[in-house]
């Protein structure tokens, strides 16, 4: 796709979005379309992605090169993680791990 | 909602992506739209999803879009809101924010003016009221 971002620096996906990390951790275990996309997510993290900001979100991660598409079966197009989308979010998951051990120790330390 | 109303209204908000959107996802949006209705997402849910994707969609800049394109997107954007604003706003605090001479209108001209000492209910202080033309102001 033209017009590829190559702005794309150290865990690039903590200015993305919640959607478009979700989006990246459904098609993380294989290819998917949108409407695959949508129930996917709705069962992973409970959270119902609109249809707008779904397109938002795959258009931003595809200009990243994060994910690229498939030639269309019927109507719909098929996304896939490319290798530097699963690095990042690879990274971003290391980091939030991270993160929340350090959330868990801090309130066990503080006896909460 | 009936069917066709809801892709009728899916439909026209679709129209409001750039024509590079629609060229791409258009008609996998519609499927996808219809897919949803059919899962027991409301229409206008779904509508209100896809006006948002087409403001932002206008509203980022891309590589191959032209500056003046996004200026004019924000330009209609303002404009509608100020024709909105206009008319949901009274016009006299618009008079009132003026900084010209007040217009008077043909039954307040100004007349004589005559003091009148009084005390405002909401400070407690004394001040003086100018009657011109009965129109007390306080000053």
């Amino acid at each position: 796709m033209s017009g590829r971002d190559s702005r794309a620096g150290p865990d690039v996906l903590r200015r993305v979005g919640e959607a478009s990390v979700l989006i990246l951790i459904s098609l993380a275990d294989g290819p998917k379309h949108g409407y695959a996309l949508i129930q996917d997510i709705r069962e992973l993290a409970g959270v119902e992605l609109g249809p707008g900001t779904l397109y938002g979100a795959l258009d931003r991660l595809e200009r990243l090169a994060l994910i690229e598409s498939l030639p269309a079966d019927d109507r719909r197009h098929p996304y896939r993680i490319t290798a530097p989308g699963a690095a990042a979010l690879r990274e971003h998951l290391d980091s939030l791990e991270r993160v929340s051990a350090a959330g868990r120790l801090r309130l066990r330390l503080g006896g909460i | 909602m009936d069917d066709r109303r809801a892709g009728r209204l899916v439909g026209t908000v679709l129209k409001c992506y750039p024509a590079r959107w629609r060229s791409r996802h258009g008609h996998e949006a519609t499927e996808l739209a219809a897919l949803l209705i059919q899962d027991g997402t409301p229409a206008g849910s779904i509508a209100c999803s896809y006006l948002a994707g087409a403001a932002r969609e206008w509203l980022t800049p891309r590589p191959g879009r032209r500056l003046s394109t996004v200026a004019c997107a924000l330009l209609a954007a303002a404009c509608a809101l100020g024709i909105s604003a206009g008319l949901l706003t009274p016009t006299v605090p618009a008079r009132a924010a003026s900084t010209g001479q007040p217009h008077a209108r043909a039954h307040c001209r100004p007349g004589p003016a005559r003091s009148v000492a009084g005390v405002s209910p909401a400070t407690g202080r004394s001040h003086l009221i100018i009657w011109t033309a009965g129109h007390g102001r306080f000053c």
